[in-house]
């Protein structure tokens, strides 16, 4: 039986009440066990993006309009902030703290985004350049660079290669 | 040594003497209730927590040895799709087969061969080959309505994407606006480790552009605190 009353006392008049708590420790043992099987630990989100440049598929096509575009590349030791048509470029040392010129490249975005060409707009080129095994621009880099474009508005991310940038840095 | 007949032995093979003295010269009865209340209050947390943190919607992603996930501050979810795997050794890509009951993995590529020597097209045949295999199969069962492989929630993208609509989009605790599902029609997941160079991402994202996949969602791992 799941309960029983007066189980404790002689009294006839005893209403204590024992519950079996047997079958709901089981079921609880049994339920955390699955649970503990089954839990996902690490959060895994996704960084949506756009590959830039002809495919096999038409639709994807950009069209190529007469307008200021924003474009990013990352070396190894800068990241440069291009604007094209206008002419304007930025470069951001990488050196120290990379918390210090990830912040600073938010700060030169966030700034940028709130420009008359940009503030209703959410197109962003990006590319990356690694010039040899030594001196090279990993993953996690290419990612905070999404992250932080993302963030500060530029949601419409085109990847591609440096040589296919819009506006490529003067060096 | 002697062989007993089945049956319980407790309190008589092991007599628990010492639980019944609880102070010498008094003899008290053996018999030892346990509070099980902790026990249960400790059980019902964890069930809960547990329950609250449970996916239903099954693991995409697979761990993979040598494959450290990037960190970012997103939390749009991941979709069911293509997969190619960078880890520290090798490009591999992960394709659902419908008549196989766990989705086929193939090694398309090495890194250190890939670096070495690197496509004159940026383009690596063995994964475009795959991917483009994946896409015509992909688009046959969007063109079809194929309801049995694709969800509803992924056939209305489908439809809204054909009709020129934005995709729908949810924005976050963060303030990020993302995408509640994709057109899996030209969508691939790319779950690379973080140390991975930029040019075996360029030839991965070339190779996927060229075989018709426009739509690249890179697996991360959400951490706001990293990420401040």
């Amino acid at each position: 039986m799941g309960a029983a009353i007066g189980a404790g006392g002689n009294s006839k008049h005893d209403v204590n009440v024992e519950l079996n708590i047997v079958p709901f420790i089981d079921l609880m043992s049994c339920l955390t066990a699955f649970l503990l099987v089954t839990a996902v630990w690490v959060q895994i989100a996704q960084l949506g993006l756009k590959p830039k440049g002809k495919s096999r598929d038409p639709s994807m096509m950009r069209e190529e309009e007469e307008k200021v575009v924003l474009s990013v590349l990352i070396q190894p030791d800068n990241i440069w902030v291009v604007q094209s048509r206008i002419g304007d470029q930025q470069s951001i040392k990488r050196e120290g703290d990379p918390r210090n010129y990830w912040k600073i490249f938010q700060d030169t975005l966030a700034e940028i985004k709130k420009s008359a060409y940009f503030v209703d707009r959410r197109d962003i080129e990006l590319a990356a350049e690694s010039l040899s095994d030594e001196s090279k621009v990993i993953y996690q880099d290419i990612v905070f660079a999404m992250d932080i474009a993302k963030r500060v508005g530029f949601n419409d991310i085109g990847l591609t290669e440096r040589d296919s940038l819009t506006a490529k840095p003067q060096l | 040594m002697p062989v007993h007949p089945a049956g319980p032995r407790l309190y008589r093979s092991i007599k628990f003497e010492h639980l019944g003295k609880g102070v010498i010269g008094k003899n008290r009865a053996s018999n030892v209730a346990l509070n099980l209340t902790p026990f249960v209050d400790m059980m019902t947390i964890l069930v809960t927590f547990l329950l609250m943190v449970f996916s239903a919607s099954g693991e995409i992603l697979r761990s993979q040895a040598g494959l450290e996930m990037p960190i970012a501050r997103q939390q749009g979810a991941i979709q069911r799709a293509p997969t190619i795997t960078i880890t520290e050794e090798a490009v591999k890509v992960i394709i659902e087969d419908e008549n196989k009951p766990v989705p086929e993995m193939t090694e398309v590529g090495s890194i250190q061969n890939l670096l070495a020597n690197p496509p004159a097209s940026q383009r690596i045949e063995a994964l475009h080959e795959k991917l483009k295999a994946s896409w015509d199969d992909i688009h046959n069962n969007i063109a079809a309505k194929n309801s049995k492989k694709f969800s509803k929630e992924e056939l209305a993208a489908c439809a809204r994407e054909e009709e020129g609509l934005p995709p729908i989009t949810k924005t976050d605790s963060d303030g990020n606006e993302n995408v509640l599902t994709y057109c899996p029609e030209g969508l691939v997941l790319v779950q690379a480790d973080k140390n991975t160079d930029a040019r075996i991402i360029g030839m991965i994202v070339n190779t996927a552009r060229l075989a018709g996949f426009g739509k690249m969602l890179f697996a991360v791992k959400y951490d706001k605190e990293m990420t401040q």
